[in-house]
């Protein structure tokens, strides 16, 4: 008993420093956003241990991708292709890069290598394209919601995921949704208020559409050094599409008067030119 | 006490000297150095990163993989050195206990393991700093934000490295004392590590909500036991995301890390007592 007795000791000692590391652990994973990912646990086995080990992360994560990307261009291993991709998302949760990508290659590709495998456009019925196709979209999407959580909402992801949903899924609400997101995050692409004002509008949604982007307009949009001609026109397009009286719309900016192809509006007859610009209205 | 603590520190000078002088580890710190020199010159080749993450994450690496290396390889080969060449009978024939002893080979081999951290966090530091600087300047131009790189959560990051490899010389030094040979010290000293890094997957099982029976006992035990060598991994978040450290979380670390070591030496002192020299 007495010659058990420093054992029991060291065990009783171990034991206590555990439960210290284990409330150790409890905060110090929070700041770890790699790990309990469980798109490494199949990747573990093929080189990506080193980076969960602890260094080299963005190494294994580049080289991760690069066997990834090899197999997209393949388009013959859709499991293959979107368990590397995701592993390297996994890996390095913040970059933007891994994540869009990745979202963009299941949204848009895999559906058709998918039609592909069974046959062909020519074989597979239309209904089923369409189901096969908006599937791999909302995958897709669920990835890019992954991805704007993990970076903190990245302004050129909600871009990407506003995309994926006008196009593959075809719903104008839920895209205009982000694109208002990207436009009032930080480093918002330039077309996002524009893009999703336009698409709330197409979608039926005008007031609301031009409330939107004239607040937008006036809290952030007229601050850039340019003051956002572009936005202004596209803003008074609106205004007499919607035919608003002039008390109600925006009032006319000292610099407005001055940009080439000025024409003030009167609240009666819709004559203006239709709108330009990359998403247009129409 | 205090005559303990200057024998103590007697051994850890000569073991210093000892290790600072050998040739394995200047190749390693070498290498070490020269990797986080070229992240500079190869960080074209990144994609998907902030340029200032890819040059943090080679120094990180540099860092973790080289200094376990030098950890588990270094401190067996000075504790046979001894064992073999027979100046521990010699040392331990003297007014030293095996305590003692070991306390200092603890010591001689984590100053020196300090010196590799000190210079690799330092030429890190001045790689970031000045590629931090550099964007900065650009981001000013373009009027975006600056790239968010704290320089004191460098240090902090380096420290806990530093600690963690303390842990692990402190875990190899237990085992070499009840191993026979340097190879298999090194081995399952290796694997300690290694076993270490993965302690978390265990950890997040016992998380999980799960029924309670034998394996999840064992699990328990087995998490309990095993040293978790990936919390001090925080390089990412303190240097380039301070936010996401939340308040609290460093002294835990730190001081989990203090009593692995106290724990592993006080194994090892208890083995290296009863193993004949």
């Amino acid at each position: 008993m007495r010659r058990a007795l420093p054992w029991v000791g060291l065990f009783a000692l171990f034991l206590a420093v555990g439960v210290l590391a284990d409330q150790s652990w409890r905060r110090s994973r929070l700041a770890l956003p790699e790990i309990g990912r469980r798109e490494l646990e199949p990747t573990v086995g093929q080189g990506v241990l080193l980076g969960v080990l602890g260094g080299f992360r963005t190494v294994v994560a580049d080289f991760t991708w690069i066997r990834g990307y090899v197999l997209w261009e393949r388009k013959n291993d859709r499991a293959g292709t979107e368990l590397l991709m995701r592993a390297a998302c996994a890996l390095d949760p913040r970059s933007r890069f891994f994540w869009e990508n990745t979202g963009l290659a299941v949204a848009n590709d895999m559906g058709h290598w998918e039609i592909r495998r069974r046959g062909g456009y020519a074989k597979v019925p239309k209904e089923i394209q369409d189901h096969l196709l908006r599937g791999y979209a909302q995958r897709g999407m669920v990835l890019l919601d992954e991805g704007i959580a993990s970076t903190g909402g990245d302004a050129a992801l909600l871009a990407t995921a506003a995309l994926v949903a006008e196009l593959q899924l075809k719903d104008l609400g839920r895209s205009a949704d982000y694109y208002r997101r990207a436009a009032e995050a930080r480093a918002a692409p330039w077309f996002a208020a524009r893009f999703a004002a336009a698409n709330l509008w197409k979608e039926g949604r005008r007031r609301e559409a031009y409330v939107w982007y004239r607040a937008h307009w006036l809290k952030v949009l007229r601050l850039a050094e340019d003051g956002s001609p572009d936005d202004l026109k596209e803003l008074r397009d609106m205004e007499h599409e919607l035919r608003l009286p002039l008390l109600q719309r925006l009032p006319l900016q000292p610099w407005e008067v001055s940009q080439p192809g000025f024409v003030p509006r009167t609240s009666e007859g819709v004559t203006a030119p239709s709108p330009v610009g990359g998403q247009s209205r129409k | 006490m205090k005559a303990a603590c200057h024998r103590s520190l007697w051994i850890a000078r000569i073991t210093f000297l000892e290790a600072i002088r050998q040739r394995f580890f200047a190749f390693l710190f070498i290498l070490g150095a020269a990797l986080v020199l070229a992240s500079g010159a190869v960080r074209v080749f990144d994609f998907g990163h902030s340029e200032l993450k890819f040059l943090a994450d080679f120094g990180f690496g540099g860092l973790f993989l080289f200094g376990s290396i030098l950890g588990v390889v270094m401190t067996a080969q000075l504790f046979f050195a001894e064992i073999d060449n027979r100046t521990a009978l010699t040392l331990l024939a003297k007014p030293l206990s095996r305590a003692e002893f070991l306390a200092g080979k603890f010591l001689g081999i984590w100053a020196v393991l300090g010196v590799f951290v000190l210079v690799l966090a330092a030429l890190l530091a001045a790689m970031l700093g000045w590629r931090a600087a550099e964007l900065a300047q650009l981001a000013a131009e373009r009027r975006l934000a600056p790239p968010e790189c704290d320089l004191a959560g460098l240090a902090l990051y380096a420290a806990l490295q530093w600690l963690r490899l303390g842990v692990v010389v402190a875990m190899v030094l237990a085992v070499a004392a009840a191993a026979r040979t340097f190879l298999f010290a090194v081995v399952v000293g290796a694997l300690a590590v290694l076993a270490g890094q993965l302690q978390w997957l265990s950890q997040e099982l016992l998380l999980k909500p799960a029924e309670p029976g034998l394996g999840h006992a064992a699990l328990w035990l087995l998490t309990h036991l095993l040293p978790n060598l990936q919390q001090f991994n925080l390089g990412d978040a303190l240097v380039l995301a301070p936010h996401q450290v939340t308040a609290g979380t460093l002294p835990w670390v730190f001081l989990s890390g203090v009593a692995y070591v106290v724990a592993f030496l006080v194994l090892a002192t208890f083995l290296f007592r009863r193993r004949e020299i």
